[in-house]
């Protein structure tokens, strides 16, 4: 214990004129399970009240806290300080809209791509309040569950070098959320609709495999068997 | 009812007769990653039997020209494969590097966050902590199968062209046309050892990473998952990283495991 953390800090506030991008370094005293939520409050509260940074649940549920935390995209709030050396260098997540510091909009990004693939359940059928509930089979609704847990937090997208040079492309995260009504049985939308959305190189054959998604994916989404799940998919039904 | 429905979801309900537009398009797509995919294929499996074949030199220089005589009797098996693979590996270049990005400052950042996320590993003390830290290399090995993909273009080119010729031709050797142990040899010792290994080293290296993101690509949610693939592709690289070294060493005359003398087998004709 007793460890003195050195922070170095990516600062710049794209608002601000006279702000130019730098690197500010601050210390700590590191406490007993220290996580970066914590930290960078302290940070904020004690040192410099400009420091800009997204925290919300603190619990690794809203996505909000992503940054490159030592060169990966992860959620700052589930990350402890023991876990890393006492230099801890932290910039703001690439690709997404800058807002200042380590705070990106993520939250355009993915309503954009809420938007393209239409991430609501395509039915026709009228609504029957009386009627029973449709049943689905268990292995089904776990499937959909494990797409569902996607927090949004913009890591699979920050670590994926296709997404970073491609900003048309949908990455893990799109194509992760299409796998998700491609297997509800609920969405009337046939093959022909998916395999116009997703067989593109904005979709799923822009993906080169490089694995990224899947190893910085904070909530351990499957990411990698569901662009497997794809491809399969629209080659069989094509 | 039906209309209300196409009102709101009119691409949902659309099909039948004539395709669209979006729909050739990504007809084309499938196809080209498809076409890319199984060249590469089919180009690994060539190389497979090829650096084997070669490798029996190491058992003696018999045994190279009995697989040499049979590479062309009774079938010109050697001129077939030759005009097919140089087929298949001018398609598959032609395929796969649509995926190569075409401006440097898109290379550049490829790179950079390729590096950013292998050198993490490092970077974070506690590698076995619950949240993460599991290897990350596949970034950087795509780029290397780039890297040798261009290598395995400008050498592979080079070397077809030549084997085309010999296979076809006397090449000025007079005393045999098409494969013999000596060309193949005087061809190596030569300085061509170099370029023998440099190409063998970058193609195994391509396809090793090429096979091991195809299976990823393509089935790594059946029990054939991503470790399985990668286990097995680090096995095929070493063998055949080992296996051209010293094909090449046993083509320089350097090199003999065993000397299995099945010369008389041979009546050339
Ligand atoms: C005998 C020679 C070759 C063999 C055995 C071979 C093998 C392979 C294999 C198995 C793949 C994986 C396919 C995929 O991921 O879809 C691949 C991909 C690739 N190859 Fe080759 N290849 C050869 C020559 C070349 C050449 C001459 C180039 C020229 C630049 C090249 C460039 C590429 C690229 C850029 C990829 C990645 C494609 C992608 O990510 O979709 N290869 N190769
Ligand atoms: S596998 Fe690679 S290219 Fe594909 S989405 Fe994931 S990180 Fe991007
Ligand atoms: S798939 Fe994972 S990494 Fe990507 S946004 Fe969702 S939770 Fe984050
Ligand atoms: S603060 Fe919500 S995920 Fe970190």
């Amino acid at each position: 214990m007793g460890r003195t953390l050195t922070f170095k800090i990516f600062r710049y506030n794209p608002y601000d004129d006279g702000s130019k991008p730098h690197i500010q370094e601050y210390t700590l005293e590191e406490t007993p399970r220290l996580n970066l939520f914590n930290a960078l409050n302290k940070i904020r509260d004690e040192q410099d009240p400009t420091l800009m940074f997204d925290f919300v649940c603190r619990a690794g549920i809203c996505g909000s806290c992503a940054m490159m935390i030592n060169g990966r995209p992860t959620l700052a709030c589930r990350t402890l300080t023991s876990d890393l050396p006492g230099t801890i260098e932290l910039y703001p997540l690439p690709f997404f809209k800058m807002l200042g510091d380590l705070s990106v909009d993520t939250g355009v990004w993915f309503r954009e791509m809420a938007q393209r693939v239409e991430s609501w359940i395509h039915a026709g059928k009228e609504f029957d309040p009386n009627a029973e509930e449709t049943r689905m089979d268990n292995k089904t609704a776990v499937a959909i569950y494990n797409t569902e847990r996607c927090i949004e937090c913009g890591c699979c997208i920050a670590g994926c070098a296709t997404a970073n040079v491609r900003s048309d492309f949908m990455g893990a995260a799109g194509l992760n959320r299409i796998a998700r009504f491609m297997i509800d049985p609920r969405d009337e939308r046939g093959h022909e609709t998916w395999f116009e959305l997703v067989s593109t190189d904005e979709g799923v054959f822009g993906c080169i495999g490089m694995m990224g998604c899947d190893d910085v994916c904070p909530k351990d989404i499957p990411l990698l068997d569901t662009l497997a799940f794809i491809r399969r998919r629209m080659t069989a039904g094509s | 009812m039906n209309n209300i429905k196409t009102e709101l979801y009119p691409q949902a309900i659309r099909g039948g007769g004539k395709k669209s537009e979006a729909y050739k398009k990504a007809r084309r797509a499938l196809i080209a990653e498809l076409i890319s995919g199984v060249t590469g294929l089919l180009l690994a499996g060539f190389i497979f039997g090829h650096l084997i074949l070669e490798g029996t030199m190491l058992f003696g220089k018999d045994l190279y020209e009995v697989v040499a005589y049979y590479m062309e009797h009774p079938l010109p098996l050697a001129q077939i494969s030759a005009f097919s693979i140089g087929i298949l590996f001018f398609v598959h270049f032609v395929y796969a590097s649509r995926k190569i990005p075409a401006r440097l400052y898109e290379r550049k950042r490829m790179m950079e966050i390729g590096l950013s996320i292998k050198k993490a590993k490092k970077r974070w003390s506690q590698p076995k902590s619950d949240i993460m830290l599991r290897r990350h290399r596949e970034t950087s090995l795509w780029i290397w199968q780039v890297r040798t993909g261009m290598i395995v273009l400008a050498c592979g080119a080079f070397h077809l062209f030549l084997v085309t010729w010999n296979i076809f031709t006397d090449m000025g050797y007079a005393d045999a046309s098409g494969l013999t142990a000596k060309i193949a040899s005087s061809r190596v010792e030569s300085g061509l050892w170099i370029l023998y290994l440099v190409l063998g080293i970058s193609v195994v290296a391509h396809l090793a990473i090429g096979l091991y993101r195809l299976a990823v690509k393509w089935i790594s949610d059946t029990w054939f998952n991503r470790r399985w693939a990668y286990l097995l592709c680090t096995v095929i690289f070493w063998f055949y990283v080992i296996l051209c070294i010293a094909g090449v060493a046993a083509l320089a005359g350097k090199l003999t495991l065993i000397e299995i003398p099945v010369g008389d087998l041979l009546i050339r004709s």
